[in-house]
């Protein structure tokens, strides 16, 4: 008599616990693995974008130098040179501004690795647990994983719907505030 | 006329690039460190006449290098300034009780940083 391949329904709930959480892992694996070459990629592009921008702006400036020197026996052009500096001078103060984004986004990007981080061990606790035959989660891992997560994400315990505070809480690239004391 | 040297800490390369860039653009002279760590160590090494520093750095962070700082013999005086994503009010209690002398909120405006700086410094 032909035996019927197994079905899921066969697997006990510990063993479909193992392979889901086998699954999560993976999966959570590959999201942390890209946002960490994502981090990568954008700190290496703002250094080489950053360089650039400042090599041109320091051309510009030795070429305002020239302009300065042939107009300067023309007032109305040596006027206009000057007010071109000022512009360039705005728009490469706002080039500055917004070029900081890379410093936000790391510090996001590293959090969101913490927060994945620890979901893996959560799933990878249950996935252990399952793997053992264990009916139920069991043992210190589980009610000990939720706590993993909050581990370098500035919390003691990840609560559902807990807040996690964040370091960066900018929405738009406006410079800040200063507050002298 | 002497130089004006400021410290700038910040573990992000490309900050302290476009610091360091809008800085000696304004006439002052920059002195670089990753962390809080190196910050202190550059601060030993040579006087500065202002210090600019990011708060969450690995290892030692901006609160704590301002501790040190402050507890460093030359050091009492020298303003320091909080140059963070931070914005919080309990934050910059802490700051100011640490001994920061202004905070500034990241992304920085390169004009409004010189002006703060020739106000505190010339």
């Amino acid at each position: 008599m032909m035996s019927r391949p197994p079905r899921p329904d066969d697997a006990s709930p510990a063993q479909v616990r193992h392979l889901l959480s086998g699954v999560c892992v993976h999966h959570l694996a590959e999201v942390e693995r890209d946002l960490v070459q994502m981090d990568a990629l954008l700190n290496e592009a703002i250094k080489k974008l950053c360089g650039s921008f400042m090599a041109i702006h320091r051309a510009i400036d030795q070429q305002h130098e020239l302009l300065s020197d042939t107009a300067a026996e023309e007032p109305a052009r040596a006027e206009r040179v000057d007010a071109l500096r000022e512009e360039i001078g705005r728009h490469v103060g706002a080039a500055v501004t917004g070029l900081q984004f890379q410093d936000m986004t790391s510090q996001l990007i590293g959090r969101m690795v913490q927060h994945l981080a620890g979901l893996r061990d959560v799933f990878g606790a249950l996935g252990a647990d399952g793997a053992n035959g264990a009916p139920e989660p069991a043992g210190d891992a589980i009610p000990a994983a939720p706590g993993r997560i909050g581990e370098g994400t500035g919390v003691r315990r990840a609560e559902p719907g807990a807040t996690v505070r964040s370091a960066v809480n900018q929405r738009h690239m406006e410079s800040g505030d200063i507050e002298l004391f | 006329m002497m130089t004006k040297t400021i410290l700038a800490v910040d573990d992000s390369g490309s900050l302290r690039q476009m610091l360091s860039y809008s800085l000696k653009a304004a006439g002052y002279g920059v002195i670089e460190a990753v962390d809080g760590e190196d910050g202190l160590n550059k601060a030993r090494q040579q006087a500065v006449d202002l210090v600019l520093t990011d708060q969450n750095m690995p290892g030692m962070d901006g609160l704590s290098l301002i501790r040190a700082l402050r507890a460093m013999k030359g050091y009492q005086r020298v303003p320091i300034l909080m140059l963070t994503t931070e914005s919080g009010d309990d934050i910059k209690a802490m700051g100011r009780a640490a001994g920061a002398s202004g905070w500034l909120v990241k992304p920085f405006d390169p004009a409004r940083l010189t002006e703060v700086v020739k106000k505190l410094i010339g």
